[in-house]
């Protein structure tokens, strides 16, 4: 800490050691993430484990992923757009509480989160026994999956919804009401096309981590391939059984992570470039 | 303003990071199964832990058999990781760090003494399967041939794990006696496959499944009050083997030869007696 007050030429020499430090973490970390990541593509090169991405496992738990996620996409974006937008504009009490609820979801572990919702819709839950009067049992069908994944995604979505509508400046919008615009009206041609690209890297983000859903979705919706094993679960249960699958499926993964990401970087870019 | 608050918050991250890292080190206590198997707590003690990777059946013996040897070796500290047998032989063949393991199927250990992992193994117990099904029993199961009503909702553990070939090898030969698609008819009903037998019996003590099949010793007084047991008849039944072995590349064979040890006394098969399972001779 002192040094900071140090003579100049004392300064000089301080800098080029912190640069160095910097850079030294900077590697250390890059090749912490690389060399696991890698790793996993020379395996899958070295023992030929392509043929393993289009066995039956992979290929159902592909679909189901794909599948499950498209509808908890569709229902958080449904669900969870207006939703954000009354947190970012309302003024009322109980707001705070709210967002921190929305954030909960993020911080607690997955498996937590499968057994709290094993406690509300299982079979002795507190919503699955009425449920199940009516004739319907959640666990370990996809519908639980859909549940799951949209229970640890909803913040991804929702937190980046209500900083997008935030920077939404009010003044255009109370603007476009002035010229005789409906609230609705407003809201659909003024307010959603600006707040975009946070809708959308948002969106983004959320199904990533929906993608991942492993704990939430393993204690509560079961584990059965092409109704509950998503892509995570089948990377767990063919570890013991067939190691080479595991490690074809996790590539496939990467590389569905390595288009995401492009594929927010060159979107966020796209938007903020046209609004420019 | 900005850059006062701004150091307050490097000083809070610094802080952060020097807790987690406090937390982290007094916290590592050298995980079983897959960290070093180093002496925790004072280190003081030269005895060193002995890691035993045990079948998830026998959770409540062994962590009973822990405490005995503990008292018997009061250096030494034993360190226990349970799971599907299965589960812990891939554990073993990507080389974790243990000293015993404990199947519950010869199956497993077989691979293991192919593999050149383990020393002779000897068998310490055996075990009874039996079906399970919540107290309310909504699938209205009372007898091994009712599994295979339609609309039952069944869990059985992932292919591999012990108990799961052993109910296979039980609807198999049931199939003389109840049609030969009975076997088909129960798979049928199967709607998830879970990681061990413990988890299984969750799944019916809490009543989101309709049964499983689990071993005896698996009918803990945790879920005692849960669940009904419908025992399986015993000319179709298949009674669970349990081998033993220290391991080739154990850190600790002195230790881990003496838990194999306590295993098969008299004072061991008396422990594993107790939580129900049958002496290996």
């Amino acid at each position: 800490m002192k040094r900071r007050w140090a003579p100049r030429d004392r300064l000089g020499s301080w800098n080029v050691v912190a640069s160095a430090l910097a850079v030294g973490a900077l590697a250390l970390l890059a090749g912490f993430i690389a060399v696991p990541l890698l790793s996993l593509i020379v395996w899958t090169v070295d023992k030929q484990a392509w043929q393993a991405m289009v066995s039956p496992v992979a290929t159902h738990a592909l679909l189901l992923s794909a599948k499950t996620t498209a509808v908890s996409m569709v229902t958080l974006i449904v669900v969870g757009t207006p939703a954000a937008y009354i947190l970012a504009r309302g003024g009322f009490r109980g707001k705070r509480m709210l967002n921190t609820l929305m954030d909960i979801p993020v911080v607690l572990p997955p498996s937590a989160a499968g057994i709290a919702l094993l406690l509300v819709f299982g079979r002795m839950g507190i919503l699955g026994e009425q449920l199940q009067l009516l004739g319907i049992s959640l666990t370990f069908t996809t519908a639980a999956v859909v549940l799951a994944e949209l229970f640890v995604a909803t913040p991804f979505y929702v937190r980046q919804a209500v900083t997008g509508f935030s920077k939404v400046d009010r003044e255009i919008e109370e603007a476009a009401m002035v010229d005789g615009g409906s609230r609705a009206d407003t809201f659909f041609r003024i307010t959603l096309p600006l707040a975009s690209p946070a809708l959308v890297a948002g969106a983004i983000t959320a199904w990533a981590r929906a993608l991942g859903e492993f704990g939430a979705t393993i204690i509560f919706a079961g584990n059965f391939p092409g109704i509950t094993q998503t892509v995570p679960l089948a990377i767990y249960s063919a570890l013991e059984s067939n190691f080479d699958a595991a490690v074809a499926l996790s590539v496939l993964v990467l590389g569905f992570a390595f288009t995401i990401i492009l594929a927010v970087r060159y979107l966020t870019r796209k938007i903020t470039e046209y609004q420019d | 303003m900005g850059l006062r608050r701004g150091r307050v918050l490097v000083r809070s991250l610094l802080l952060l990071a020097l807790l987690s890292l406090t937390v982290g080190l007094a916290g590592c206590s050298g995980a079983p199964g897959s960290g070093s198997t180093e002496t925790t707590g004072g280190g003081q003690t030269s005895g060193g832990t002995v890691t035993v990777l045990a079948a998830a059946s026998l959770t409540d013996a062994f962590k009973e058999l822990t405490t005995t040897f503990e008292e018997q070796n009061p250096n030494a500290k034993v360190s226990t990781s349970f799971g599907a047998s299965s589960a812990l032989l891939a554990q073993i063949q990507q080389g974790a760090p243990a000293d015993v393991f404990a199947s519950a199927d010869e199956a497993k250990m077989n691979t293991a003494v192919q593999d050149s992992l383990v020393n002779t193994p000897q068998i310490f117990a055996r075990n009874r399967p039996v079906v399970i099904v919540p107290k309310s029993n909504p699938a209205d199961i009372h007898e091994l041939r009712d599994l295979a009503k339609p609309g039952s909702k069944l869990v059985l553990e992932q292919d591999g794990v012990p108990i799961a070939e052993y109910s296979k090898q039980i609807l198999n030969k049931a199939n003389s006696q109840y049609g030969a698609d009975f076997e088909q008819q129960v798979m049928n009903n199967v709607v998830s496959r879970e990681a061990d037998v413990r988890a299984s019996a969750n799944r019916v003590a809490l009543g989101d499944a309709d049964a499983t099949f689990v071993y005896i010793t698996d009918v803990t007084p945790d879920i005692a009050d849960q669940v009904e047991v419908i025992e399986i008849p015993k000319d179709l039944n298949v009674i669970a083997t349990y081998p033993i072995a220290t391991l080739k590349q154990a850190t600790n064979p002195e230790l881990a030869q003496k838990w194999v040890d306590l295993v098969l006394s008299d004072e061991g098969q008396g422990v594993l007696e107790k939580y129900g399972f049958e002496r290996s001779a």
